[in-house]
């Protein structure tokens, strides 16, 4: 047993304990294998699927932009359909945003809060692989038109006719009213859009709640909110925001799917509707949502940072406040996406002047993340290159957004391509860069190897070159007067040679992030074999074997400072001493205590898939057998219980399982 | 060997390369602001306003970059670990912060936020309405988006129009299309309608843009200092075509203005038909074909082609505004008169004292004197007139003007009830191009 805790979590085998009965099924046991996956509660392989799907959409939604690009290399090009353009366009914000970015971090959450806090689970394991499926439902949701798409640009060829008649929206990921009425887009593309955006909703507010309670409840004995590691800071407010913007979303896309499948007039102009109030409605949840996407890259920079420079974050209270005053003030700000649609000058002042207060808690952020280089002893490897490229990239954003806040200078910005680069530094450079520091920094931990450095060091080069060659150049074509979404533009509009630099270095991108993810597939089968604690870490995760065991921590920690790992390693006898009396009283309580898995939670989200699916498509008994999916499955899910099992773990650390008492 | 040796100095390399490639910047046209839609290339006080704030920010946030940038570059060289034993090395004293330096960089950004927020609250007055000690001269016009095109009234003027059934002049609102014509020196004030989703007026060098937005009265208002062609464009993605609903602006002094006016304001412009005029062909032949090439590859080429329509588009429109009579065939005009009615384009255009009575298409009435056509997307030239006619989904792929005419729903494979010949576009065309 304890050799299958130093193989690739993937790779593991084990010997399943006897099912379990359950109701109407016996309760799988089963670790391994397709069951084993589907059905599982442990926090680290639903952090893993998360990753494993949100990476597929990343690099799905980096093809879109490919195609977007290539569009756009020469004037007046041909190379797609302007409908094909918009659906790409759409598709690759919605990918990008809610399918790429949010799941990524989102598995970053499961893999990373248990184990910063010292806890075994997360407070509501069931839920928590609840959130994963129905995620990954809402996201077949919004892209299974380009399978139906495909599927009758086939049969069209072949001269079959329209199968489904089924493609992607394309009305932006912004999905502006009055576009998406029936009048302008009567396909079902859109109602795929709204519903699959909805099921995402239930997923990420659902996902928010588990981790509040976790991290509010589960923390290890001693750590206090202020010795909280930064990004589990960062999550905790992140998951606050998703609880507080989700809703503003989910109501205006209940109106949508109203005005469109039973005649209201929320946004319907003939009825007296008010587009305006979508803008409104999208804005509450879309400013928060651009703080959701970027505070927990913060979190990882924050953590990455201080290990790399081998002393403690600089300001660690002005840190989280500031984190804390950036999700207060994000829902303040949120007309500043509105600018031109006639707000009036008092409310264009109000809003200009929010934007401008937000950028002192981020401005501060990075004079902190400088500190903590400060007398530091830099260790420059692949994460440290990626927070690094990440404080230069975000402040550049930063910088551009600091322009957008002066409105009149927006009237001109908004809808160019200077927001364009605006929103990339902060989301490419920004929480991008963040991401893709902390699955080099981690993937030790949760897969036992180490990154090739060398690989890792040219992956960045080559994304930092060809990120800023893309999207430098974008910040003048937008101040010589290119408006976004733009299929194309004349050639006598001076945007020709900026387009084809701006195409080349996507291409270059592209190849960076291809050879960055290459590097991680080698790592995993090839990579050095990495310890229990390989960068001299700071924080608890640091402290158990990689990849960690089912069960985390033999004995839960006891929290006697900030970064608590650090302080461990440096107090060795206090730490003996708090393991051996923590085990005791485990002991003393019948072992380990683990939650059982289930099938219900995936069961649910079926029901979700089906039920988004029928509903989007006007087919009413399909909407009906998803919606008796998901009653079942969460009756069932409550009548079945939390179960769960104990581990009893023998001097060596070897774990057995005792299914018999709960 | 030699590629590890590549390898090895990377990252050294790649700072060399990326130091090559900032000066070779400025090379690539980086900072030429100076397109026709450049929001640097400021003609009215509105972009001016705007442009102004632009550079507070820009120096601000300039000064920020290199104060920042540089403690952050000289942080990141001075306390790297140069070799394997600096990495090996005990950890550094393990500070916590200073809550001095804090507050110092609080209230510093507070200072340099003040900086940009005393302007921009000036400017988001100045740009909100005409200021009101020029009120009075303030010309109005509303603007109208339709997908995909731009309808433009001018509330304060009366037109005329022939009475089809008295033939008497009667009075009728003046509206045109695709084309603005402003007096230059004088704010505008413009209403912005739609008539089906969200559009947006952008003149880039008058004046940022602002929404026209359904179920609201928005406004804005501009100004061109001298007499200009200016170019602008719907900024706000509004369905297919969004980025081929373009528009011009076009100022003109004073007395130009009133002129045009003048024009404007009578019925359709109708040629006599001489009996001896001569049967002149159409001047296809001095017009460019089209560039882009009709089997949908890219070329590259600019879509609205002749030289002077590029280089000075101003001069351009003044030469179309009135007619040259040695270009126009009355026998044929005519007959494009009545084809226009024939194929029933006139349920969609309306030309002002003739047949065409339709306001869900651009307004023809003076077609003829503009320099644009499809919304700005094409030059109006005889040429491309007649592609445009002849396969308007060719140049605006989903665009809603129609020339197939419609299908017999009792008899779906019948071949449709309207065709264009070659001729009839030919007619077609003299009849439009007559309409200055």
């Amino acid at each position: 047993m304890a050799e299958a805790l130093v193989k690739p979590a993937l790779l593991t085998h084990e010997v399943p304990a006897a099912a379990k009965p359950g109701l109407l099924f016996p309760r799988p046991t089963t670790k391994t294998g397709l069951v084993g996956w589907l059905t599982t509660v442990d926090h680290k392989k639903i952090g893993i699927l998360y990753a494993a799907f949100a990476i597929c959409f990343f690099l799905i939604g980096g093809l879109e932009a490919l195609g977007i690009r290539t569009q756009l290399i020469v004037p007046n090009n041909h190379f797609i359909t302007p409908e094909f353009y918009d659906q790409l366009f759409t598709m690759h914000g919605t990918t990008m945003i809610f399918l790429a970015v949010m799941p990524l971090n989102a598995a970053f959450f499961n893999l990373l809060i248990p184990l910063q806090i010292g806890a075994r689970d997360v407070a509501f394991p069931r839920l928590n692989a609840f959130s994963l499926w129905v995620f990954v439902a809402g996201a077949i949701i919004l892209n299974i038109g380009w399978v139906t798409g495909a599927i009758d640009a086939i049969a069209a060829r072949t001269g079959h006719g329209l199968l489904f008649n089924i493609h992607e929206p394309d009305i932006g990921w912004f999905g502006y009213s009055p576009l998406t009425s029936k009048i302008f887009t009567p396909g079902i593309s859109t109602d795929l859009w709204t519903l699959g955006l909805q099921v995402l909703g239930v997923s990420s507010i659902v996902a928010s709640l588990n981790f509040i309670v976790t991290i509010i409840n589960l923390r290890a004995p001693g750590l206090t909110m202020m010795r909280l590691p930064v990004f589990t800071w960062m999550s905790l407010v992140t998951s606050f925001l998703l609880v507080l913007a989700m809703p503003a979303i989910a109501i205006a896309l209940v109106e949508v799917i109203f005005d469109r499948h039973f005649g209201t007039h929320f946004f319907e102009v003939s009825g007296g509707g008010q587009p305006i109030l979508w803008q409104h409605l999208f804005w509450v949840f879309g400013h928060p949502e651009v703080y959701i996407l970027i505070l927990p890259p913060m979190g990882y920079v924050s953590e990455i940072l201080p290990t790399f420079s081998r002393k403690p974050l600089f300001g660690y209270p002005v840190v989280v406040f500031s984190g804390v005053t950036i999700g207060f003030i994000g829902f303040g700000v949120w007309s500043h996406h509105m600018f031109t649609t006639g707000l009036g000058a008092v409310a264009t002042a109000a809003f200009s002047l929010a934007t401008m207060a937000i950028a002192v808690p981020t401005g501060v952020k990075i004079f902190n993340w400088i500190g903590t280089l400060w007398g530091g002893r830099l260790v420059m490897r692949t994460p440290m290159l990626f927070a690094l490229g990440f404080i230069w990239m975000f402040m550049i954003g930063g910088f551009s957004g600091i322009m957008h806040a002066a409105a009149p200078a927006d009237a001109e910005q908004h809808d160019s391509y200077f927001v364009i680069a605006h929103f990339h530094y902060v989301l490419i450079g920004g929480a991008t860069f963040g991401l893709l520091a902390a699955i080099t920094f981690w993937f030790p931990k949760f897969f036992g190897r180490m990154i090739n450095d060398k690989i890792g060091k040219l992956s960045f080069w080559l994304i930092f070159i060809g990120f800023n060659v893309t999207f430098f150049p974008m910040h003048f074509l937008g101040l010589n007067g290119m408006p976004r979404r733009t299929w194309t533009y004349d050639s006598n509009m001076g945007w020709n040679d900026l387009n084809l630099l701006c195409t080349l270095g996507a291409y270059l991108l592209g190849l960076g992030i291809l050879v960055y993810f290459a590097n991680i597939v080698w790592s995993y089968f090839n990579g050095e074999k990495a310890g229990n604690d390989p960068w001299d870490g700071r924080t608890l995760e640091w402290s158990i074997p990689s990849p960690p065991p089912e069960h985390n921590f033999a004995a839960i920690p006891v929290v006697h400072d900030r970064d608590a790992w650090w302080y461990e390693k440096t107090h060795r006898e206090e730490t003996a001493r708090d393991v051996a009396a923590t085990i005791k009283a485990e002991s003393s309580h019948g072992g380990i205590h683990m939650p059982d898995q289930s099938w219900f939670p995936f069961i649910a989200a079926l029901g979700m898939l089906l039920g988004g699916l029928g509903f989007a498509t006007y087919h009413l008994p399909v909407a009906l057998v998803g919606l008796a999916l998901v009653m079942f499955g969460s009756y069932l899910w409550a009548l079945e219980g939390p179960g769960g099992y104990h581990i009893h773990l023998d001097k060596d650390g070897n774990a057995t399982e005792d299914h018999g008492s709960h | 060997m030699r590629f590890t040796a590549l390898f090895r100095s990377f990252p050294s390399r790649a700072w060399r390369a990326l130091a090559v490639a900032a000066l070779a910047l400025p090379t690539l046209g980086l900072w030429q602001l100076d397109g026709p839609q450049s929001t640097f290339d400021v003609k009215g006080p509105v972009a001016q306003s705007q442009l102004n704030l632009f550079m507070v920010t820009f120096w601000v946030t300039l000064v920020l970059f290199i104060v920042v940038g540089g403690l952050l570059a000289y942080a990141t060289w001075k306390f790297r670990a140069k070799t394997e034993a600096d990495e090996r090395a005990a950890p550094p004293p393990q500070s916590h912060g200073n809550p001095m330096v804090e507050l110092g960089i609080t209230i510093a950004s507070i200072l340099c936020l003040v900086i940009i927020a005393v302007p921009t609250l000036k400017a988001i007055w100045f740009t909100d309405d005409v200021p009101a000690e020029r009120k009075g001269e303030a010309y109005e016009i509303t603007a109208t988006g339709y997908q995909w095109w731009f309808k433009f009234d001018y509330p304060g003027e009366t037109a005329k129009t022939l009475n089809p059934v008295s033939h008497k002049l009667e009075d009728a609102p003046l509206s045109t299309a695709n084309e603005l014509v402003i007096p230059a020196g004088r704010p505008v004030h413009i209403n912005l309608r739609t008539v089906d989703v969200i559009h947006s007026f952008w003149v880039p060098k008058l004046a940022g843009k602002v929404d026209m937005m359904p179920n609201r009265a928005n406004r804005m208002w501009l100004q061109a200092d001298e007499p200009g062609y200016f170019y602008g464009q719907c900024a706000q993605y509004c369905g297919e075509d969004h980025s081929l609903m373009r528009f011009r602006v076009i100022a003109l002094s004073a007395t130009d203005f009133a002129a045009w006016l003048v024009n404007q304001k009578l019925p359709a412009r109708t040629v006599a038909a001489m009996a001896d005029a001569p049967a002149n062909p159409l001047p296809n032949s001095k017009i460019e074909l089209a560039m882009l090439d009709l089997t949908g590859r890219p070329s590259g080429e600019a879509l609205s082609g002749s030289d002077i329509f590029n280089h000075d588009p101003f001069a351009a429109w003044q030469a179309r505004q009135a007619p040259v009579a040695a270009q126009e065939t009355p026998a044929l005009i005519a007959e494009g008169r009545r084809l226009f009615k024939e194929k029933t384009c006139i349920g969609c255009h309306t030309i002002r004292g003739q047949e065409g009575v339709g306001v869900t298409g651009p307004e023809l009435t003076h077609v003829g004197s503009r320099s644009t056509i499809a919304a700005g997307v094409l030059e109006n030239s005889s040429q491309r007139m007649r592609d445009w006619i002849t396969d308007p989904q060719h140049w605006k792929p989903g665009d809603k003007m129609f020339n197939g005419g419609y299908i017999d729903p009792t008899n779906p494979g019948a071949d449709r009830k309207i065709s264009l010949s070659d001729a009839n576009v030919t007619a077609l065309v003299a009849y439009l191009q007559s309409l200055k």
